[in-house]
């Protein structure tokens, strides 16, 4: 009987372990990125020789400058005021209060963007703003070029971008490099 | 002394099967959990009319950050910070080159074949994508795309990153609110 019981007991080995270990297992591998661990691997590959500089003619474009009246004050309050945020460790928010741009299309001054999407659109209707389109053969609307001038803020670019693509100038080029603003 | 052994046993509940279970869920959620969100730093983008909706974005598409002061981030991760590294553009540079060495050696880059100006150049096949803030100096996203445009970088699709809805003022482009 004794013989018996110790039998019985063994056949009862508690599986729980054995399976929590399995499925943490399975989840480990579920989700680890394998392409992680091999990017740590060395690897030498053969190097490109590079690409040729290019020449592009130059085409006519329409420039679109975007010159900054007032730079603005920028106002913390809002977004908790000036500091760091310590729950992500990123400086506070601000947002830009009395900033004022003037846009300059040609030579023409312009201090709304409600008066640039109207010049912008009366530039796209005038038939001399169409180029000959090399691809086509025909001819097509000019391109435009966005210049912000040091000071200028995305958002400025953003709408400009949007008030020219209302208008329906398809190629919208960015101009840049002209610095930041103090 | 009944009573007594059968509070003893009551005592002698197993825990083990409880912290088995918190231990996968706290796996589960560690690995689960932000993955897809950790890109993306808490900005307000600038509204636009114009705009392709991102609503299958690239699946490998390098995701780079601007706040307002101009600082760099990419995962998560300050890589050039105006206060410290001034107009010394380096650390973008860098930034971009290891992201394309990285991403073509994993393969999720690809290179392709374009023609620039009647001459064929190699170039990224997949877009980069640049989110600032509305109050983020444009100069700053302009050193970025510079920097984008070096052949020996030549990420040549750019994306800007919009919105349709002004967080900050509330507007709301006229798509969204025609349904109201």
């Amino acid at each position: 009987m004794s013989a018996l019981d110790d039998a019985q007991e063994e056949a009862k080995a508690d599986m729980t372990p054995m399976i929590d270990v399995v499925f943490l297992m399975i989840i480990f591998f579920i989700c680890i990125e394998f392409k992680v661990l091999e990017s740590k691997l060395d690897a030498f590959l053969p190097t490109d020789k590079g690409s040729q500089s290019t020449v592009v003619e130059p085409e006519e474009q329409l420039a679109i400058k975007i010159h900054v009246e007032a730079k603005g004050t920028a106002d913390y309050e809002r977004y908790g005021g000036k500091g760091v945020n310590p729950n992500t460790g990123r400086p506070n928010r601000f947002q830009l209060v009395g900033h004022k741009v003037k846009w300059e299309v040609g030579p023409k001054p312009i201090y709304s963007l409600a008066a640039l999407r109207e010049e912008l659109g009366r530039i796209a209707r005038d038939p001399a703003s169409q180029i000959p389109d090399k691809k086509t053969g025909g001819t097509k609307l000019m391109s435009c070029v966005i210049e912000a001038y040091p000071g200028a803020m995305y958002a400025d670019v953003a709408s400009t971008n949007d008030a020219a693509n209302d208008a329906g100038f398809e190629e919208v080029n960015f101009g840049g490099g002209l610095g930041p603003g103090k | 002394m009944n009573l007594e052994k059968m509070v003893q046993e009551e005592l002698e509940m197993d825990m083990t099967p409880m912290i088995d279970c918190v231990f996968l869920l706290m796996i589960f959620f560690v690995l689960v959990i932000d993955l897809s969100q950790k890109n993306l730093e808490d900005l307000i983008l600038p509204r636009a009319e114009f705009q392709e909706p991102d609503e299958e974005p690239p699946e490998n598409r390098p995701i780079l950050n601007v706040l307002q002061n101009g600082t760099v981030i990419y995962s998560s991760k300050v890589y050039y910070d105006p206060a410290e590294h001034g107009k010394n553009y380096a650390p973008i540079k860098q930034l971009l080159s290891d992201i394309r060495r990285i991403g073509l050696a994993n393969k999720t880059l690809t290179l392709v074949d374009k023609d620039v100006g009647g001459a064929t150049a190699k170039v990224m096949d997949e877009p980069i994508l640049i989110r600032a803030d509305k109050w983020t100096e444009w100069h700053y996203v302009g050193e970025i795309m510079k920097q984008c445009s070096q052949p020996d970088i030549a990420f040549w699709k750019v994306q800007l990153a919009l919105s349709e809805e002004d967080k900050e003022t509330g507007e709301k482009n006229a798509s969204l609110t025609r349904g109201q």
